[in-house]
This record gives C-alpha cells, sequence and structure tokens, in this order.
C-alpha cells in the first residue's frame, strides 16, 4: 500500500485525548474498562433522601410566596389598543431590546437561530476537548486576529448605537485580551481567567449580553421604550 | 472517497449482481419505503389543509369612513375601530396605516412633535408613513380611499397604494 | 391496642402488600438495590452513586428543582382547567373566578405562575451550569442536544401559557410575538396564519395555544424529560471533575 498507515499501536487509556481507539485483546485477557475506584454510595437511601428534601423545600417555598405575592391581571384584551410600553415575558424582553435596534429578521429571526444552532454543535466539535487556555501559545497573532474581530463587532454595534450589547460585549471582550499580559503562572483571578478556554469566554459574553439585555429590558425600559429609570415610576 | 467500492478490481466489494439487478429483498423494501414516505407527505399535506382555516371571523377590511366634511384641512384623524389615520391636507385625503411595520403595535399621533409613534420598540413616522426613527423595516401603508357614489369616503384596507396617490375632494 | 410501627410491620406481612413491594423492607443493599431497579419510577437512577456526584456544587439541584417545578406545574395546571374555557371574552372570566369567586383559585394560579417562570429561571441555570463544568462533552452530547430541546420547549410551554389569562398584558405579548415570527423569509406568513389559525391573535388563536399549552407541549416534555433522565445513566452518570474533592 502506498498510503501511510493510519494506525498507531501503543497504550493509551484518556478517553478525551484518543476518543476513539480499537482494543486488541489476548486470548487470556478480556477488554475490560479500568474503572478508577471511589467511594460510592446506594442510590437508596441517598440520594433519594436528598431528592425528598429538595422537593419539600421547594414546594414550602412556593406555597409560601404564593400566599404572599398574587399573580398580575390586566383589563380585558384589547386589539385597538396597545399597552405603552408593551412588555413580552421577562425571558423574552433581551429578545425585545434586541428588536428596538436590529431588523426584525436580524433579532427576531437570525440571531436566536444562530444561538440554538450553536447550543446544539457546542459538544459536537471536538476542538480543544482538554480546554487549553485562550492563549495556551501566547502569540501576538492571535491576540490581534481577536482584537480585530472585537473592533468590527464593537464598530458594527456602535452603527446600530445598540450599546446595551457593546457594553458587555466591550467589557468581556476586554478582560479576554487583558488575561493575555497575565503570567500564567499567577494565581488568584487573574490566574483563572488566564486558565479559560475559548469555550468559557463565548459562553461568557453570551451569558453577560443576555443577562444586561434583560435586566435593562425588565427595569430600564418606558413609554416607546424610552430609558427610564426604575426608582422613578413612569405614567403615575 | 475516491475509490468505488463496488469497481471490479475491489476485493471489499460485495458479491456482484449479474447487470445489477434489483433483488427480491431490495425491490420490496423500496415499496415499503416508498409506501411510508408517500403516507407522511400525504398526511402533511391533509394536516396542514385540516389546520389553515377557510373561514375566518375577522372584522370587515372595507368600511365606509363618513362624510369628507367631518375632516378638517390640515387635520390628522385616528379612527380607532378601524386602526387608520384619515390626512387631510389642502392636496387632498389619504389614508394611513395605525399598524406598526415592525411588530404590529398600534401606533399613537402626537400632534406636539407631528409625528406617529410606536408604544413597543420607540419607532417613529412622519404624516406621510415614512419612518424618522426606531427599529421599523417599512413605512406605514397607505390604503385606498375612494369617494362612494353617495359622497362618502371609502377605505380599503385590503388595497395598499403608493403615498403620491391623494383623494382630492 | 398495638403500636403504629407493629401496625406498618403488620400491614407489610400482608399478601396484598407483597404482591405490590415484592422486596422485604430495604433494610440490607441488595433489598435497596432491589427497590431502585424494580420500581418503574426509580429505574431510571444507578443503584450506586458516587460521592463526588451527590456534592451540592456537583448539581446545585438545578436539574432536580426543574423537575419539581414540572410536576407542581402539571399538577396546579390541571387544577386550573377545571374552571377555564379557552374562549374570547370567557377566557378572562374565568380567570377573574379564579381570582374571586372560585376558592383557593387565586392561590392556585399564583402557584402556577411562579412555578412557570422558576423554571425558565432554572432551566437556563441548569444550562449554564452544565456548560461551565463541561457536562456537555462526550460521552454526554447527545444529552446536551436533549437539554437544548427541552430549553425551548419550556420556553414555548410558558410562551403559550402567556396567552390564556386573554388580558393585555397577554394579548401584546403574544401579537408581537407571533410578529417576529412572520420576519421569516418565504414562510413566516404562512407559519404564523397556522398557528394563530387567522390573520390575528383572536378566538382561533387563544384555542391553538390552549391546545399547545395544555396537551401537546407536555407530553413532548415528558417524552424528552424521560429520554433526558435515562440517558444520564446510560452515559456513565453525572459529570465529576477531579476538582470535586472527595467527602472525608
Amino acid at each position: 500500500m502506498s498510503e501511510k498507515n493510519k494506525y498507531e499501536a501503543g497504550f493509551g487509556s484518556h478517553a478525551l485525548k484518543n476518543p476513539q481507539r480499537i482494543v486488541f485483546t489476548t486470548k487470556k485477557t478480556s477488554a475490560k474498562v479500568q474503572d478508577v475506584a471511589e467511594p460510592k454510595v446506594m442510590a437508596y437511601p441517598h440520594l433519594l433522601m436528598r431528592e425528598a428534601i429538595v422537593f419539600q423545600v421547594i414546594v414550602a417555598m412556593l406555597v409560601v410566596v404564593s400566599l404572599l405575592w398574587d399573580a398580575p391581571l390586566e383589563q380585558l384584551a384589547n386589539p385597538l389598543l396597545t399597552p405603552n410600553p408593551a412588555k413580552a415575558p421577562w425571558y423574552f424582553l433581551g429578545l425585545q431590546e434586541l428588536l428596538h435596534y436590529f431588523p426584525p429578521l436580524v433579532a427576531g429571526v437570525i440571531i436566536p437561530t444562530l444561538v440554538v444552532l450553536a447550543l446544539i454543535v457546542i459538544p459536537y466539535f471536538n476542538v480543544n476537548i482538554n480546554g487549553a487556555p485562550l492563549w495556551a501559545a501566547k502569540r501576538i497573532g492571535a491576540l490581534q486576529g481577536f482584537v480585530a474581530v472585537l473592533v468590527a463587532l464593537v464598530v458594527v454595534l456602535g452603527i446600530y448605537d445598540a450599546w446595551t450589547v457593546l457594553v458587555p460585549t466591550a467589557l468581556i471582550g476586554g478582560l479576554a485580551v487583558y488575561s493575555y499580559f497575565f503570567e500564567p503562572e499567577v494565581g488568584g483571578w487573574k490566574g483563572y481567567l488566564r486558565g479559560r478556554p475559548v469555550s468559557w469566554w463565548v459562553m461568557t459574553w453570551f451569558i453577560a449580553v443576555s443577562i444586561v439585555l434583560t435586566l435593562v429590558g425588565t427595569f430600564f425600559r418606558g413609554p416607546g421604550w424610552s430609558w427610564v429609570w426604575p426608582w422613578r415610576p413612569y405614567g403615575a | 472517497m475516491s475509490e468505488n467500492p463496488k469497481a471490479p478490481g475491489n476485493p471489499d466489494a460485495p458479491e456482484s449482481c449479474e447487470k445489477c439487478e434489483v433483488g427480491r429483498r431490495d425491490f420490496l423494501n423500496e415499496i415499503s419505503f416508498g409506501a411510508l414516505a408517500v403516507a407522511g407527505l400525504g398526511s402533511a399535506v391533509v394536516s396542514y389543509q385540516y389546520f389553515s382555516p377557510n373561514v375566518l371571523f375577522e372584522p370587515p377590511t372595507k368600511f365606509r369612513a363618513g362624510s369628507p366634511d367631518l375632516y378638517p384641512v390640515d387635520s390628522v384623524t385616528y379612527l380607532q375601530d378601524q386602526l387608520v389615520y384619515i390626512m387631510r391636507s389642502a392636496a387632498g385625503f389619504w389614508a394611513v396605516s395605525a399598524v406598526c411595520t415592525h411588530l404590529g403595535c398600534i401606533t399613537a399621533w402626537h400632534p406636539e412633535t407631528n409625528l406617529i409613534q410606536c408604544p413597543c420598540h420607540g419607532s417613529k413616522f412622519k404624516q406621510d408613513g415614512v419612518k424618522v426613527a426606531g427599529p421599523a423595516p417599512r413605512p406605514l401603508p397607505h390604503f385606498s380611499i375612494t369617494l362612494s357614489p353617495d359622497g362618502e369616503l371609502v377605505v380599503d384596507k385590503l388595497e395598499t397604494v403608493q403615498p403620491s396617490q391623494v383623494l382630492k375632494v | 391496642m398495638a403500636t403504629l410501627p407493629a401496625l406498618i410491620e403488620r400491614v407489610r406481612q400482608t399478601q396484598a402488600w407483597k404482591s405490590v413491594f415484592r422486596r422485604g423492607p430495604a433494610r440490607s443493599n441488595r433489598t435497596r438495590s432491589l427497590a431502585v431497579f424494580g420500581n418503574l419510577f426509580l429505574h431510571y437512577l444507578p443503584v450506586k452513586v458516587r460521592e463526588r456526584a451527590l456534592r451540592v456544587r456537583a448539581t446545585y439541584y438545578l436539574g432536580s428543582i426543574s423537575l419539581i417545578l414540572f410536576l407542581v406545574l402539571s399538577i396546579t395546571g390541571i387544577f386550573l382547567m377545571f374552571y377555564y374555557h379557552p374562549a374570547v371574552p370567557q377566557a378572562y372570566r374565568d380567570i377573574k373566578d379564579l381570582q374571586f369567586v372560585v376558592s383557593n383559585g387565586v392561590f392556585l394560579r399564583n402557584a402556577h405562575r411562579l412555578a412557570a417562570h422558576l423554571m425558565v429561571l432554572l432551566v437556563f441555570a441548569h444550562m449554564f451550569h452544565v456548560f461551565y463544568r463541561g457536562g456537555y462533552k462526550p460521552p454526554h452530547e447527545f444529552n446536551w442536544v436533549v437539554g437544548v430541546i427541552l430549553l425551548l420547549v419550556t420556553l414555548f410551554l410558558s410562551y403559550t401559557g402567556y396567552l390564556l389569562p386573554w388580558d393585555q398584558l397577554a394579548f401584546w405579548a403574544i401579537t408581537v410575538g407571533t410578529n417576529i415570527i412572520s420576519s421569516m423569509p418565504v414562510v413566516g406568513g404562512r407559519v404564523r396564519f397556522l398557528l394563530l389559525g387567522g390573520n390575528l391573535v383572536g378566538e382561533n388563536a387563544l384555542l391553538r395555544f390552549y391546545v399547545l399549552h395544555c396537551v401537546i407541549l407536555p407530553l413532548v416534555a415528558v417524552w424528552f424529560i424521560a429520554v433526558h433522565f435515562w440517558r444520564i445513566q446510560k452515559d456513565g452518570g453525572l459529570t465529576v471533575k477531579d476538582t470535586d474533592e472527595r467527602k472525608e
């Protein structure tokens, strides 16, 4: 065969480094996975007892809060009159905030679809499965590329005036750039950030943007989606 | 894959059939899966038809807006039941939709700024429906406005017209 | 007069009891194992769990709490269905009745609404926590996808329930939300028409959202929850990290 042999013989038991392996066994031994011996307990009662306690605590808390806090009920639905402001449920207020800046096709269809697709494909990218830090190699080229992408993103957001997205993006991005200059050996939060892989940074950015948008949509938006302060009630 | 697994030289190829006729088992498999696919497709089409209502009890889209004399020159009148603004200037009449083109909220006329404003996402429109601010993708559409034989304005919300068309009375 | 423990012991000796619970009292590891895998509702659990996986920081019980909230929502939701007609404007009057006329109706509605919002929050928290622990990595990749589907089902369940009170809040949230759908290219308008059963949010839309909220989506959710739990065990249990130090 002219082709190079694709298989290598060797010993290895690291499932993350070698996800696909073939096991050869001799007649005398059987194939088995060496389990790391670690303390185990019976699911009944140890796990079930904990679940039962959680159940009781949650239900008790639900009952108490439900007795004290009434669900809102507004006027009968009137298709001829839009309340001002008309707000979606809180978990869609981030989306509504995006809709304030971008056209509906972008904010309402493309961005949510991309987010869901991104979430689904996360585990199927076997790149960097060991979680190597973002700046593991500490190449200046990687930093330049990262900064270029970040600046482009910030500029686009600036053009659309979408500063409630821009601020968390710039903060998290800036922190990622800043962590490039930490020494790997440094301890504390600097060392923690220095050791984070790129997936961690992307997810943290996503969560930061989501939380900021949801909070702004919930507490800081009033009539005509204008900026208000939550401690100054409007419409009174 | 560059190599054809069924090429005659390939020792791994399955026993090649004479002239590659379809075997009985393959034929039955294909018939079965074909029948399933047809049935599935048919069910999908029938379900789609079932779930699309043929008769809707929604408000009529054509309405009479009364005599032109009801609307003074240089005025904006909001017809709340129809979600339409009747505008009148020296040039004539035109009708603008009050439903925001962004996400369907009902806009409101603000005389102090001479702008139509949407409460949901902050879009603002001029009197002719052209957007001046906010996320709305299109200007507010103009509806056809005509004069009935007995001299009343008739607005048809299904028929949109160019903003340049105004009804001269 | 027999004492209570003695009475329980007597009941346990009866043939009727033994026909239901074939194992004896769960006092040995053998009968404890039987208690788990001989029970339809517990057999998705492993018989033994790693001590590290039981630590609070391994899960913060986020998944368990999501399931508990789902159960609470099922029960309170079925209770609410007894007084609710999905019709305009009867739906709004029914909610008013639940608030002011039906005994404990307001409590049930509060509990249902609170649990629904909490469930959305908890499912998000669960997903982020699993991500930061690397719980999505092989061999758990399929279960992660099931989890993403469950997140979408949860959001859709909560959103369809939002319309049912038929008040201003409900009506305009659904109007805005379904108009987002119609901005989808090519099929958007048709999808919105099918979802609402018309061009406007009206009677048909209320009935469709009711059926989705009370029948279709709960069935989908139960189905995927079952797969989700089953796969935890089939994929080798919860993800434990080397940094989760063992209990002394």
